[in-house]
Formats: structure tokens, C-alpha cells, sequence
């Protein structure tokens, strides 16, 4: 059985909006940034302001999000910050091209060998990390919300009404319960094999052994899902799913309060679209307090 | 043409990865009213009748089929599924496999929805079957955080919204607990006086006839053994392979030509030193959250068997978490061995507490039976000659020397169960705790297994008796206490409510409604006897008192 996230009723602006308002903000956010390719931080800074004052006044209990969080953390900072840091990769490619002046030296060498390189950390390197990361968390910080805030049972309806198919649609709402429910069933998988013995914090060895190490967790909760991947389908088969054209009785009404937010959301988008490819405003680029911070 | 509304007509089916035929021959008629019981051991083709029934089979499950289902007179396979959905209401066996909405109303109205009813009908319906089951009061809930007789009950209801004439319930009352599944049978009595054809599957057939059932077909090897009344029963049908009513069992073994030899009881010895205790122990998940268990205090000494019974959602299974320390008490404390379970890592107590998870799918991985057994004893850290010798033991015991180098995933649901017990038995602890142990399980391989596990064999000593200083197990079915258990734990509303000898326990009715614990044909007849027999037995020894 699929679990949900852990939603609940909140008297706040945020869940008085219709879903799909919600969803289709965080489209024309996400497409805004990323079709146009945004690096200015003069555009990005005020989005990010934006999603995070919604953000707050969604009223989110941490206790309920810190896991999502130290998630979201690790992936932004330590994976595309870091790489952003070191190889400059994944943006635009002036951050390669452009001569800039070096930090620090990062030394990659095998111990007692000179086997190895040696990345400059460079101002605009420094830079692009810190714009890619805001980025990277101007989008997240509209996404961790939806699962704690939008009630489950219109996951399905909300982009059935956005004019998806019913297939996808309710693929979209198994979805995203799945999440979840492998969260409940690696629990339970690692309940069950720490009373015989195991512990995650003691593995010991190189990778490959750690990784192997890990197959009593990986393996079980796989098969898990694949059971009930299969026991759901059987009980949709049973209920003549996708046989018909389908009536979803949830009916969605947009109020004025989703009037406002989607003319922001599509405002937000049209706006990125023409600043970079009429006015030519967005590319990257570093500013000059940046340099001045470092003495050039 | 029959006015039957289900004809099964010389059915015959092999599933396309299997080397022989899962159902074979089979032929019956049911009338709109009639309940039919189909009961049966684990593979005996029962699910594979139902598959054919519902027309899972042809279209998701492939194979050769011969003969024919007619439904209203036209074959199952001609019809689309949906419209077959519309005719034969299918219950899972586990509701957790069937519901698939977030919320009790969304689930109810699954099946509406997929057929395009008009919004108006759609709300009708799902009126109607929540009125029908009186689970209105559900409608805004989880389904998540249902108890197992609501979430039957949810499951059935979306069945029923979508009118079927003919209901397909597959051992619909495994997962629930005595007083929920005997409410689920009154259900399904009432829907066959409706006029709704019934077809009740289940193995528990002391259960299932309290549902009243018209006729009764037994399956063996995917044929069918019999097919006739109810009160033949007993003539016909070996009780060690299906569960039946204990004055039912004492007819037949006096009838038998050959004496009943009874197995040694368990020698109930007296308790030794203490190896667990809870101490005033309270908990709940999280300071928003109610306490799940209040004011435990339990002692498991040196020779105890325990059956922990109490309805599902009762805390049974947070309380014996609390002993391997998966839970820490959020007031009072638990001692393990003496030391508080707060400063022990549960590594640590898997030294002392083997524990056997109800599902065998949480804990199997390894490519072989062998390497499984190995896990827990490898983490312990025992040497290489402890590990081959207590694997190799364990497997003996078990009786899995066959199936050594086979992978436990692969193997059955009985064969993963002794693998999970096995691989807890190779880690040496001092105590055995099992969750469900008998779930999932027929009535034939679930005795044989506790006879095995619990009984005397040659020597005085049982397997448990030889390797655990104390058991405890939780299980739902009142009868697995009164045969193997020498000390009962009721648990209700989060706590202990009783503790004692099953003897002691189990004659207050009262206390046994509060827990939502029915009392079984066995538990009456072992009170009725207890006298002469000066203690609790299984049925077959019985009928030397009678």
C-alpha cells in the first residue's frame, strides 16, 4: 500500500491556493530560469527573495522538513556547488573561457605519488558556484513545500485538470507517493536486518565492499517496490482502470487570490524570456563588488 | 441456458512458467443468493481458480487455459475487463494490496470513476456502499492510517460501488483480528441474502462457517477433493490440513481406527531469573503524538513461552520492538540482560533478542540460503567455525539442507518463513521473538511449523527449549496460544491488561470482548474439560476426555 507524505490542513495563503496555481508558479519559475538560461543575479536574487518569502508564510514545521532539507543541502551544495567550484561546468561556457584571477589551488593528487592535477579555484569559478547554487535552491525552495502542503488526494485531479491524460495522471499521483513508501519500507528493511547484527555506521572496507555492504538494505526494499508496483497494477486492472474515459468527481476552482499568483508566475517567465533574448539582459557575468571583495 | 450467474465449466490452466497445471478440471454452477466456501492449502489453485474467475487470467496472467467461466452466460475472455469489474467484485486477501487512493472517499470512488459514471451516480454509489458497510464516519480518513478491519472494510466498499452481482472475497480475513473478522463474515452473510453471489475463499474454514456458507468445495493440487454441504465436512476432509471446529476434530479422531498418540505438552517449567523487564514504560513517536503504550510493566524470564494477543493497532508490535531496542521508551525504562536498552545499540541486543520480522521480504537478500543464515552471525562477529556450525545446525533444524544453495528470494512463502526463522535461530541469541509467525501461512504448514518449533520430538526438549531461555510470540489467532503458549499477554489500548497462564487468562470472556478476542471452539471446549484435563490442549488430545 502507498503511503502519503506527511500533509496536513493549514490555514495559511499557500493552501488556500488552487494546485494547479501552485504547480503551474513552479513550472513558469523553473522554465524561466532554465530555458532562457538566467545568470544575472540581478534577476535571480529577487526570485529567490520571492520563493522564500513564500516559502515562510507556507508555515511549515522544520521538524517535518529537515530531512527533505539536509537532502536538498547535500545535492545543491556539496554535489552542484562543489562541481560548479571545481570544473565550472554545467553553465554557460564564458565560465570556462573568460581569464580570471586564481583563489586558491586545489591539489588532487594520489598520496606519495605525483600522480594527479591541480584546479585553480578562480573568482568567476567562486562566482558561478554561488549563482548556481541560488539557483538550484530558488527552484527547490518551491518544490520541498508541495508534498507538506498540498493535500494528496489532488495530486491526480490537479494535472488532470491542467489537461493531462488520466494515464498520466494518475501515474503523477502514484508518484508522488512513491517517495514515501520507499521511505517506509527502507525503514522497516533496516529495522529488520540491525536486529540481526548490521550497522550502517560501522561499514567497513574500500567502495566496492561498502557498497556491497549494502545490498541487505538495497536489495529487499527493491523488491519491495516491485511487489508493490505489481499489486497495484492488478488492483487498478480489478477496478477497470484505463478502460474508459474516465470522470474524476474532484472539481478545482481558480479564486482571484490564483488569478494574481498565476499572472506573477507567467509574468515571471514572459519577463525572463524578453530580458535575455530582447534586451540581452541575464547572461552570466561577474559583478564588480565581487572582484573588489578579493582586492582586484 | 442456466440461469447460474457464474459457470465454471472444465477449467483447466498452466501457467506459462510452470511445468504443470496450476488448476485442472474443474466444473461448478453458483445461483444468484448461494455462498460457496472454497477452502484449500497453500498452491492448491484456489488464487488461480479466483484469477480465472475475475479474468486476470487470460489478460494479465499468461498461460493455457482450457474449458470455460461464463459469466451470464458468455465466457469471461470475451468480455472487456472493465465490464467483467462491473460483474465480479474482487477482495484481496490483504486490503494493504488493494486500495490505492490516498483517502477512504477517493478509494471508494476508484472504481466509479474508471467506468465514466456521471459525476451525480458516482457520489450515489459511494453513499450507498459506506451506508452499506457503516464506515460513513471513515470518509475524510487516510487510508494509511486505517486500522486492517477498516481498511477490509474501505477495500470492500470500493468493490462494492461498483455493483458487482458476484463477489470474489480471497482469504479476505488474514490480516484482521478475531472480533473484525467475524464483523466481516456478518458482511459478506448478509450481501449472499441480498441476492449477491458469494464466493468466499479461505483456509480457516472454522472461521468461515461462521458466514454461513451454502456448500463447500475442498481443493487439493489444484483439483477439486469435494464439493457438497457444510455438515459433511468432517467425514471428508483431514482436519490436519484445513482448520475445523475443535468438537469437530474430537468426532473424527475418535472415529479413527488408529489411536491419536498426543505430542509431549511443553513442560512448563518453573520461570527463572528475569532477562527482560520494562519498568513503567510509556511511549509515543513524537511529542504531537498520543502515547502508544502507557504503564507497561512485563518481566520475560527463563523458560516463559509467550503468545502476545490484542486486537491490531493494540501496541503488541511496539512493545516487542521496545525489547530489541528498534524503540526507546519515552518515559520509564527497559532492561535487557540488566543493562537500560538507551545504552545499548540494537547490534548489541541482537546478541541477546533474536527477533523474526512478520514479512520475510523486509529481511531476505542474499544470493543463497546458506549466505543468509550467515548475515546475523557474520555481524555478531562469531568466528568462521561458530558460523559454519551454527548456520549448518540451524538449516538442520529448519529442515532447508535441501535448499542450501537455493535463493531465499526464489523460494515460497512457507520456505522464506523457516528461512527468516533459521537465520535468527544461526545467531545464538538467548531469547526467540516472532512476529505473526503463522501469517501468510496455511493451517497445515503453520501447525507443522509450531509443533516442529514448540513440541517435544525425541528427547524431552523442543527446538525452542533447546536454543531459547524464553519465546514470545504475537500472533491474532487465539488458538496458537491455547496449544503452544505457556503464559499469555493481552494487550489492548496500549497496554498490558493481562498476564498469566493461558489457563488464567483466557476464561474471562469479558476481558477478551475488550480486546476485540473471540472466543474460539477450542477455547470452549479446553474450558469445559479443563477439570479433567487440568490444563490447555490442542483438539485431537482432547477427545481422550470426551
Amino acid at each position: 500500500m502507498l503511503a502519503t507524505w506527511k500533509y496536513r490542513p493549514r490555514d495559511t495563503f499557500i493552501q488556500s491556493l488552487d494546485p494547479r496555481t501552485r504547480l503551474i508558479f513552479l513550472f513558469c519559475v523553473i522554465f524561466g530560469l532554465s530555458i532562457p538560461q538566467i545568470w544575472d543575479y540581478r534577476i535571480i536574487v529577487p526570485i529567490f527573495a520571492l520563493s522564500l518569502t513564500l516559502y515562510f508564510i507556507a508555515r511549515i514545521e522544520w521538524i517535518d522538513v529537515r530531512r527533505a532539507w539536509i537532502f536538498i543541502i547535500v545535492l545543491v551544495i556539496f554535489i552542484v556547488g562543489l562541481n560548479a567550484l571545481l570544473s565550472g561546468r554545467g553553465g554557460p561556457p564564458s565560465v570556462l573561457q573568460t581569464q580570471s584571477p586564481t583563489l586558491f589551488e586545489v591539489q588532487f593528487y594520489i598520496p606519495g605519488t605525483k600522480l594527479g592535477f591541480t584546479v585553480p579555484i578562480t573568482i568567476i569559478k567562486l562566482w558561478f558556484a554561488i549563482v548556481q547554487i541560488t539557483r538550484m535552491l530558488t527552484m527547490a525552495i518551491l518544490v520541498i513545500p508541495i508534498p507538506y502542503t498540498m493535500d494528496p488526494n489532488i495530486y491526480g485531479v490537479a494535472f488532470r485538470r491542467m489537461g493531462v491524460s488520466d494515464k498520466i495522471s494518475f501515474a503523477m499521483d502514484l508518484a508522488f507517493r512513491f517517495l514515501p513508501t520507499f521511505a517506509r519500507d527502507f525503514a522497516t528493511t533496516v529495522d529488520a536486518q540491525r536486529a540481526r547484527g548490521y550497522e550502517l555506521e560501522t561499514l567497513k572496507g574500500g567502495i566496492a565492499a561498502k557498497l556491497r555492504r549494502l545490498a541487505p538494505l538495497i536489495i529487499p526494499v527493491v523488491m519491495q517496490a516491485t511487489v508493490t508496483g505489481e499489486d497495484v497494477i492488478d488492483a487498478m486492472d480489478l477496478r477497470a482502470f484505463d478502460t474508459n474515459k474516465r470522470t474524476w468527481i474532484k472539481e478545482l476552482h481558480y479564486s482571484s487570490r490564483d488569478q494574481i499568483m498565476l499572472g506573477l508566475g507567467v509574468s515571471i517567465f514572459v519577463a525572463c524570456c524578453l530580458l535575455k533574448w530582447v534586451f540581452g539582459i541575464g547572461g552570466f557575468f561577474v559583478p564588480r563588488f565581487f572582484f573588489a571583495l578579493f582586492g582586484y | 441456458m442456466s440461469e447460474a450467474p457464474l459457470i465454471v465449466e472444465k477449467l483447466s490452466f498452466q501457467y506459462r512458467t510452470r511445468p504443470e497445471l496450476a488448476i485442472e478440471n474443474i466444473s461448478f454452477e453458483l445461483r444468484p443468493g448461494e455462498m460457496l466456501l472454497i477452502a484449500g492449502s497453500s498452491g492448491c489453485g484456489k488464487t488461480t481458480l479466483a484469477r480465472c474467475i475475475n479474468g486476470l487470467i487470460p489478460r494479465s496472467y499468461g498461460g493455457k487455459r482450457k474449458g470455460q467461466v461464463l459469466i451470464n452466460n458468455k465466457d469471461v475472455a470475451e468480455f472487456p475487463l472493465a465490464e467483467v469489474a462491473q460483474i465480479v467484485g474482487t477482495l484481496l486477501q490483504d486490503p494493504e494490496r488493494q486500495i490505492v487512493a490516498s483517502n477512504v472517499y477517493n478509494e471508494i470512488a476508484f472504481g466509479p470513476e474508471n467506468l465514466g459514471l456521471p459525476s451525480e451516480e458516482i457520489v450515489e454509489r459511494i453513499e450507498m456502499a459506506m451506508q452499506r458497510l457503516k464506515i460513513g464516519y471513515l470518509r475524510e480518513r487516510e487510508t494509511f492510517s486505517l486500522s486492517g478491519g477498516e481498511k477490509q472494510k474501505v477495500a470492500l466498499a470500493g468493490v462494492l460501488a461498483m455493483k458487482p452481482s458476484i463477489l470474489l472475497l480471497d482469504e479476505p480475513l488474514s490480516s484482521l483480528d478475531p472480533a473484525s473478522a467475524y464483523e466481516a463474515l456478518d458482511i459478506f452473510r448478509s450481501l449472499a441474502d441480498e441476492g449477491k453471489t458469494v464466493l468466499l475463499i479461505e483456509h480457516r474454514v472454522e472461521t468461515a462457517i461462521a458466514a454461513r456458507p451454502d456448500r463447500l468445495m475442498y481443493m487439493e493440487d489444484g483439483q477439486v477433493k469435494y464439493m457438497g454441504p457444510i455438515k459433511r465436512l468432517p467425514k471428508v476432509i483431514d482436519h490436519k490440513k484445513v482448520k475445523l471446529p475443535a468438537d469437530w476434530i474430537v468426532e473424527r479422531v475418535k472415529r479413527q481406527k488408529n489411536p491419536h498418540i498426543p505430542l509431549s505438552r511443553p513442560e512448563v517449567k518453573e520461570r527463572g531469573e528475569t532477562m527482560v523487564s520494562f519498568e513503567n514504560v510509556a511511549f509515543r513517536y513524537s511529542d504531537e503524538n498520543p502515547f502508544v503504550l502507557q504503564n507497561v510493566n512485563l518481566e520475560i524470564s527463563h523458560g516463559d513461552l509467550i503468545a502476545v494477543l490484542g486486537q491490531n493497532g493494540a501496541g503488541k508490535s511496539t512493545l516487542v520492538k521496545h525489547a530489541i531496542g528498534l524503540l526507546k521508551p519515552t518515559q520509564g525504562k527497559v532492561l535487557v540482560g540488566g543493562q537500560d536498552t538507551r545504552n545499548m545499540s540494537v547490534a548489541h541486543i541482537a546478541n541477546i533478542i533474536g527477533f523474526v520480522f512478520q514479512s520475510p521480504s523486509h529481511m531476505l537478500y542474499a544470493p543463497t540460503v546458506r549466505e543468509e543464515l550467515e548475515f546475523g552471525p557474520i555481524n555478531l562477529d562469531f568466528t568462521k567455525e561458530q558460523v559454519h556450525k551454527t548456520v549448518t545446525e540451524s538449516m538442520t533444524t529448519l529442515n532447508l539442507n535441501s535448499l542450501e544453495e537455493y535463493p531465499p528470494l526464489g523460494l515460497s512463502f512457507g520456505q522464506q518463513k523457516r528461512t527468516t526463522i533459521a537465520a535468527v535461530l544461526a545467531m545464538r541469541t538467548k531469547i526467540m521473538v516472532m512476529d505473526e509467525p503463522t501469517s501468510g501461512q496455511d493451517y497445515a504448514n503453520y501447525t507443522h511449523f509450531m509443533d516442529t518449533m514448540c513440541y517435544p520430538e525425541v528427547h524431552d526438549d523442543s527446538i525452542l527449549s533447546v536454543n531459547y531461555a524464553a519465546t514470545l510470540f504475537i500472533t491474532h489467532d487465539l488458538d496458537l496460544a491455547i496449544t503452544y503458549a505457556n503464559r499469555v499477554l493481552l494487550v489492548g489500548e496500549g497496554t498490558i491488561v493481562a498476564d498469566g497462564a493461558p489457563e488464567d487468562v483466557l476464561k474471562d470472556f469479558k476481558l477478551l470482548e475488550r480486546c476485540r478476542i473471540r472466543p474460539t471452539s477450542l477455547l470452549n471446549l479446553n474450558l469445559s474439560l479443563l477439570p479433567k484435563t487440568g490444563g490447555f490442549m490442542p483438539a485431537e488430545d482432547l477427545a481422550a476426555f470426551t
